[in-house]
């Protein structure tokens, strides 16, 4: 117990300077990308007709002007004493922002999350103990094809089967004006959550079916077997709760950059997540919100690499903390 | 004295499959397990004393049968043919693990890492016994002492892991006899472990095997073992026993070839450094491109025209019996060196 506590003080205070350095190199990489907030602010049009004097003004006013290192710093700063900033494009405090697109992202990324390991363990489970069968190598190939399909080709066709030609869904957002009830709003997450969990699912499955094939295997299901126990139990209670470490690992790290938002099915979907406000706000040179929206991200890394370490321990006992 | 047969195994065929290609790893075995009698099977590596287990067992890999033959099981009400059985159907099920048990080689490997022993030997009897949770963790400690585990309050809550691998043998022991088999099948079960553990684990099965009459089926390479807790042998040469009887019948005066070069071939204990040792001459043959006749011909001394034909197998005495056409002479030979080394 108290090495337990050891080691999650020790990871905690580890995740202090890798915050730094990676928040550092993200402020750094903005810096370097041509363009400022304030030309994206305006029309070039605009922009050329704006007094120059004015425009000094405003890169003064919003800090634009400071050495680079004195910027990070400032933001650095503001952070620590909660002040997350505010989006430069319409001055909405970041805080709200996050609060608004975080459940948001968190719903589309649990279902998929959902879809994809369930789904992805019981085809790969049932695959490894067919092993060589037809309907094996049918999944083999449909997950070769799965892992290569782009997301947003596949989102692309999705949208064009189910919502505009069969009519069944909605072709995106997540809420219709007037609209009530739980099981309207299904019918919007449906289609992005089960297009993004399929293609997540193909990986899963090659994990789980390669895993379990190793497990397998093994002496101890000899030995399972040899004690005269049903075969659902040699594969599900020695079998598969062997091979679930791995995927479990997979899955766990797999959870910060959907917790990050995938910006891709946000983006074709309208989805109004994290991912797809942060394309817009890279686009749109929107430090503030950038910096947030990568903070964030590194910080759902760093926990997810702690949930897996965590998760493993309690999965296997041999593994232990420190 | 009468012995009572508790397995038969008769002309016993069991084929691997692979690529279109037949491999007739077991090719007509026969032989009986006694009650309260241990049988060590003894053999080159790769001649199939472990398919014959896993045969007995219904344990064989997907890619094998048993083509003919028959291995039955003489139960308390009745005989049960156990190559007739559904490989992992109800009735084989059982039977495993509660009158037929195994132990395997590796004891680092056979015991499941993510749960504890106690569990482990738990599982054995919820599923054949009609004992409730409480009564089975008593017997499951009742079963880690009688394996000269100390502290089994503490052990029974432990990993693999946590465990020597002395003391997971003994484990896997005490997970076998849980539900106190009628046989015993071990598959080189010290071969893993060092060699005052082996001795300890040895005397162990000796214990048990006297306590609850069970048959034992050793399988094992060492010689020293088989003269140490053998009441007979069974000496396989690529999936024919050549030759089976008593102990001391079979290892004073071996009327086998093979048998006798077997012999020769390991040094003795307390014989001296000057031993006369003579490794047999030649090399197993490839199991898919086997010689016609006796499998052991190439390499015979004895070898002649009559070889090339598979030899019945014939009884060289009472309870002693060989595959060989040149039987006689070879026993002869024994017969006569063993007379000559007592005078
Ligand atoms: N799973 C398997 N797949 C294919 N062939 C196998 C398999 N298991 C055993 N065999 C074949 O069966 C033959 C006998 O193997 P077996 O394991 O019974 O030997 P063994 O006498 O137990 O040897 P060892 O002393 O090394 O354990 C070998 O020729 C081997 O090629
Ligand atoms: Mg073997």
């Amino acid at each position: 117990m108290r090495n337990t506590l050891q080691y999650v003080l020790k990871k905690l205070l580890l995740m202090i300077p890798m915050v730094l350095v990676i928040t550092f190199l993200i402020y750094w990489g903005l810096d370097l990308t041509p363009g400022d907030p304030i030309s994206y602010m305006f029309s070039p049009d605009q922009l050329a007709n704006i007094d120059p004097q004015k425009l000094a003004e405003m890169r003064e006013l919003y800090g634009l002007n400071d050495p680079f290192f004195i910027r990070y710093l400032k933001w650095l700063w503001q952070l620590l004493q909660g002040n997350f900033g505010y989006s430069i494009t319409n001055g909405v405090a970041i805080k709200d922002l996050l609060a608004q697109l975080f459940p948001a992202t968190l719903e589309l990324s649990l279902a998929a999350l959902l879809i994809s390991t369930v789904l992805g363990s019981v085809l790969g489970i049932l695959s490894a103990l067919k092993k060589g069968s037809v309907g094996d190598n049918l999944l083999t190939v449909a997950g070769m094809i799965g892992v290569s399909i782009p997301q947003f080709f596949f989102g692309m066709v999705c949208i064009v089967v189910f919502a505009l030609n069969l009519g069944w869904l909605p072709i995106g957002g997540r809420t219709a004006p007037g609209m009530t009830g739980a099981l309207a709003h299904l019918k919007f997450l449906i289609l992005p959550a089960s297009v993004l969990g399929i293609s997540l699912t193909a990986g899963v499955m090659r994990y789980a079916r390669s895993s379990m094939l190793d497990t397998m295997n093994k002496d101890y299901i000899k030995t399972a077997r040899a004690k005269g126990l049903p075969e659902w139990r040699v594969n599900l209670v020695h079998g598969f709760r062997v091979s679930l470490t791995p995927v479990v690992v997979l899955i766990g790290f797999r959870l910060p950059t959907l917790i990050g938002g995938s910006v891709v099915i946000e983006t074709i979907f309208q989805w109004p997540g994290i991912g797809n406000a942060f394309k817009t706000a890279v686009t749109g040179q929107n430090y503030p919100l950038v910096m947030m929206i990568a903070l964030f991200s590194v910080l759902a890394v760093l926990m997810a690499s702690f949930l897996v370490d965590i998760l493993t321990a309690i999965l296997d006992p041999r593994v232990k903390l420190e | 004295m009468q012995q009572q047969a508790i397995i038969t195994v008769k002309d016993l065929r069991t084929y691997f499959y692979s690529d279109k290609r037949c491999n007739k790893v077991l090719n007509g075995i026969s032989f009986e397990l006694y009650k309260g009698r241990t049988l060590c099977v003894v053999g080159e590596s790769g001649c199939g004393k472990s398919v014959t287990a896993s045969s007995i067992m219904q344990l064989l890999p997907k890619l094998s049968r048993i083509e003919s033959g028959s291995i039955t099981y003489h139960a308390p009400d009745g005989d049960i043919r156990i190559d007739l059985l559904e490989r992992n159907g109800k009735e084989m099920r059982s039977l495993r693990g509660a009158d037929i048990a195994m132990i395997f080689q590796d004891p680092m490997t056979a015991l499941n890492p993510v749960y504890t022993i106690g569990y482990q030997i738990g599982e054995n009897l919820k599923y054949h016994t009609t004992l409730d949770k409480d009564a089975r963790r008593a017997r499951t400690l009742e079963l880690l002492t009688q394996m000269g585990i100390s502290t089994p309050e503490k052990r029974i809550d432990q990993y693999p892991h946590e465990f020597s691998g002395g003391m997971r043998q003994r484990a896997m022991i005490a997970m076998a006899m849980s539900c106190n088999p009628k046989v015993l099948i071990a598959d080189e079960p010290t071969t893993a472990l060092d060699v005052t553990i082996q001795a300890q684990i040895f005397e162990l099965m000796e214990k048990l095997k006297t306590e609850h009459d069970t048959a034992v089926m050793l399988i094992t390479h060492d010689m020293g073992v088989v003269s140490e807790l053998a009441d007979d042998v069974a000496v396989m040469y690529m999936g024919n026993i050549v030759e089976r009887g008593s102990v001391k019948e079979v290892l004073k005066h071996p009327a086998h070839p093979y048998t006798s070069a077997l012999l020769r071939s390991i040094p003795v204990l307390h014989k001296g450094k000057n031993q006369n040792l003579q490794p047999i001459r030649g090399s197993t043959p490839d199991p898919y491109d086997r010689p016609k006749g006796c499998q052991f011909g190439p390499r015979c001394d004895f070898f002649c025209e009559k070889c090339n034909e598979m030899p019945p197998e014939s009884p060289v005495c009472e309870g002693h019996s060989v595959r060989c056409w040149n039987a006689d002479q070879v026993y002869g030979s024994a017969v006569k060196a063993g007379s000559e080394s007592e005078r």
